[in-house]
């Protein structure tokens, strides 16, 4: 089986993506990206007319779209459940740097 | 190829109505979701509810679903299915996620994703997979290679599952859940239209010696209590060579000393955290017993003090 080797960049401050990549990778239309950026699912750097999105926006962006798909939540929704999952992660972070997990062993 | 019951994997009779069917998957969904799921195969159990759901959810594929199964018997001729594990993982299942599917999957509804029409032009899917890497890797930056799986179509025009490796450069600083694109990667463009990228989720696997937080790392560091209540300088492991610290007088446990810009390496780079860990000698001997004891005469202390009568 023959190895191909491929150019490989980091979703971040340098290479970030446009509304329209963004859009593009999680299989939505920029408007559904505006969406996301108007209730504060992900945030954007730049002018609107050439915003960019690092690697946080896409997971959240992904995220978001996998709430909606699959219980139909509304963004509103999306956006407090997100917000609580993303401390549940910040905490048990805490907790692991402390040598310890969420059931407290 | 393993016949797969999509019905059993969602815990639904056959003839489940939509409503039961969207319910059931929601359940699952919920109950295997990785924030939430204290089971280990979670991930992979949730990737069988979405490709059971993305089956059962849609009439056309769920009627010919239905044929196929009236005519299988039960341990019939289906071949075992090949190990989905190794070495890759997609998330997720929407339809641009279809390679996290069966080969069963794959063969039965793989061909009838493509939009027909050889004069229609459209620039392929982004697709997603994820990405274990180790935190050398993210400290020092590696080149790794890694295996994918996605639907192709023989010469009959049959789908079919193709196996690619990728050598892919991991830049060294990079961060849980940060993402690696490959630019053309993704599924193929048609009628000459770009291919889509492939984005990788990065993940750390855990280390056994060192805690990531962020950018910043984390070992504990045993210790004397000699060393704590006098101070000294140790000997401590860290991922850039060993280096020299210097314990300070009256340490307690779990005190922390840092190593500016020891970590993860980025702008700004992160820190290294030595926490202490106090470890007490065994009383196992003549010699040690007498010295707690020699302890316990001359130094008074009551580490009761502050609980009251």
């Amino acid at each position: 089986m023959k190895t191909v080797a491929v150019t490989a960049t980091l979703v971040g401050k340098e290479q970030p993506l446009s509304t329209g990549e963004l859009a593009r990778a999680c299989g939505a239309e920029e408007a559904w990206v505006l969406q996301l950026v108007r209730v504060g699912i992900i945030e954007a750097s730049g002018r609107q007319a050439d915003w960019c999105f690092d690697s946080a926006a896409l997971r959240q962006a992904l995220a978001a779209r996998d709430l909606q798909r699959d219980f139909d939540a509304s963004l509103d929704a999306a956006a407090l459940i997100l917000d609580m999952s993303n401390e549940i992660r910040r905490l048990r972070a805490r907790l692991r740097v402390l040598g310890l997990d969420a059931d407290g062993r | 190829m393993e016949f797969k019951d999509y019905y059993a994997t969602l815990g639904v009779e056959q003839g489940a109505s939509d409503d039961d069917i969207r319910h059931a998957y929601r359940k699952l969904a919920r109950k295997y979701h990785p924030d939430v799921s204290k089971e280990p195969d979670a991930e992979q159990r949730m990737r069988d509810v979405n490709e059971a759901y993305q089956v059962l959810k849609d009439p056309e594929k769920r009627t010919a679903y239905d044929n196929l199964a009236a005519g299988v018997s039960s341990g019939g001729d289906f071949r075992p299915p090949p190990d989905w594990d190794s070495g890759f993982e997609f998330r997720g299942a929407s339809p641009h996620d279809d390679a996290a599917f069966s080969e069963f999957f794959s063969s039965l509804f793989g061909a009838r994703h493509r939009p027909g029409g050889a004069q229609m032009r459209a620039r392929g899917e982004d697709h997603h997979a994820a990405i274990e890497i180790d935190l050398e890797d993210a400290l020092h930056g590696a080149t790794r290679d890694i295996s994918l799986r996605s639907i192709g179509h023989d010469e009959n025009g049959q789908p079919r599952l193709q196996t690619r490796t990728l050598s892919v450069r991991i830049p060294a600083g990079i961060r849980e859940g940060q993402f690696i694109r490959l630019a053309g990667q993704g599924m193929p463009g048609l009628g000459g239209g770009e291919n889509g990228d492939l984005y990788l989720e990065v993940r750390l696997k855990p280390h056994p010696r060192y805690r990531v937080e962020g950018r910043d790392l984390y070992m504990d560091l045993p210790v004397a209590p000699w060393e704590a209540a006098l101070g000294a300088t140790v000997r401590a492991p860290t991922p850039h060579g060993p280096v020299e610290v210097g314990v300070p007088a009256n340490s307690r446990n779990g005190r922390k000393l840092r190593l500016k810009g020891k970590g993860i390496p980025g702008d700004p780079a992160g820190d290294f955290y030595l926490v202490l860990e106090i470890a007490w000698p065994p009383a196992d001997t003549e010699k040690a017993k007498a010295a707690y004891r020699h302890l316990a005469q001359e130094v008074p202390f009551d580490p009761r003090r502050n609980l009251g009568d």
